[in-house]
């Protein structure tokens, strides 16, 4: 076990470096820096008022990563109800992965073994060559973002039964009944 | 857990870097500490974080926040390796306050992981033992979690652990030895 562990090893992208060097020559300040000593006093102050303000919805929805994982739709065309999606993201807001998987073991989410279909990072894009045949799966509306309520769509583009080669989510806004037809549309993450 | 951010009484303060020097300062300094320092801290949190870029962010703001509390630093308390480890700690505990992430999600998010394997499906598969050893460490206690992650994540020895945690190194090679147990089980059960 010893050995196991001290065999893992993980790489940082050799562009992190530079890109700390560039925030902290931007001035960016860490997330809980100390504020200067004549500004603590304003700043506890405007902070408790906040506090006061928010505490309910932050402590409700408190921002950070989040993991939500639905299961079992028929998203690669193939037939079957057997298809789950992986979205890790910013609660409502960014997504970080997406992922297209067949439920093999019908245990209703991802395991390791899980067929998977299509693994994006942060932004939509097509997998693959275009094909003919190319089918549009969509399934609204759904909490896939955990923002908490039911107002997310999912979009998966692939060719039955099996190929997947998009796959994106979207928050329909509050009132909307159907995509806009408009250009501006709705903001696929 | 060591509160870093008091300031430290030494007697070594004139020669350390001031808060008020000038940026190409902090600038070298931050450099020079992330060269040393950056791969212990971003596999320390690569041990705790299955997402690469939640380890980048934090990573980030640990450097940062070094940098910035340089002047809190006392070379006669411990080394700067045990210093930036226990910010990254505290670090971490701050995400954890505001995450509800928990499970280490293996496919498609190891690809910063070392792996010498000559093809993709062997990579693959080192990737899924990656992932299931630390899944397995992820449902460990905390405090058996932090001394994984210092000890094979940042790859420090005992006795660094030992002075991050504030407890002697017999203790740290006592508890190291029981949670290795511990794991072992679990990897066989699983």
């Amino acid at each position: 076990m010893d050995r196991a562990l001290g065999g893992v090893r993980f790489r940082p992208r050799a562009s992190l470096g530079p890109e700390v060097l560039g925030r902290l020559r931007r001035g960016e300040r860490s997330e809980d820096a100390v504020p200067p000593r004549g500004l603590r006093p304003a700043f506890a102050a405007v902070a408790a008022a906040l506090v006061l303000a928010a505490g309910t919805a932050l402590a409700l929805r408190a921002p950070g990563p989040v993991v939500v994982d639905r299961c079992c739709y028929d998203l690669d065309g193939g037939g079957d109800a057997d298809d789950g999606v992986v979205v890790i993201g910013e609660r409502d807001a960014r997504v970080h992965q997406l992922r297209i998987y067949e439920d093999l073991d019908g245990s209703g989410t991802f395991t390791p073994g899980d067929l998977v279909r299509l693994d994006r990072g942060g932004s939509p894009a097509m997998h693959g060559a275009p094909a003919d045949g190319l089918v549009t799966v969509e399934h609204c509306c759904l909490d896939f973002d955990g923002g908490g309520p039911a107002d997310d769509g999912l979009l998966v583009i692939g060719v039955p039964p099996d190929r997947v080669v998009m796959a994106a989510i979207y928050e329909r806004p509050a009132g909307a009944e159907a995509r806009p037809a408009d250009s501006d549309g709705f903001l696929l993450r | 857990m060591k509160d870093v951010t008091s300031p430290a009484v030494s007697s070594a303060s004139d020669r350390r870097p001031t808060a008020q020097s000038a940026p190409s300062e902090s600038e070298a300094l931050c450099r020079e500490w992330y060269e040393s320092y950056g791969g212990a801290v971003y596999n320390y949190f690569r041990f705790h974080v299955p997402l690469i870029d939640v380890a980048e962010d934090l990573t980030a703001e640990t450097f940062l926040k070094v940098v910035r509390a340089r002047d809190r630093f006392d070379p006669l308390e411990g080394t700067p390796k045990t210093w930036i480890l226990t910010v990254a700690r505290n670090v971490l505990v701050d995400w954890r306050r505001r995450s509800r992430l928990r499970q280490y999600v293996t496919l498609g998010t190891m690809h910063d992981l070392v792996c010498d394997a000559p093809s993709p499906e062997e990579r693959l598969v080192r990737e899924e033992e990656v992932g299931r050893m630390l899944d397995v460490v992820a449902t460990l206690a905390d405090a058996d979690r932090e001394l994984i992650g210092l000890r094979y994540g940042s790859g420090l020895d005992t006795a660094e652990v030992a002075e991050i945690l504030g407890i002697s190194e017999g203790s740290v090679r006592t508890r190291l030895w029981r949670v290795l147990g511990r794991l072992r089980e679990m990897m066989a059960r699983d």
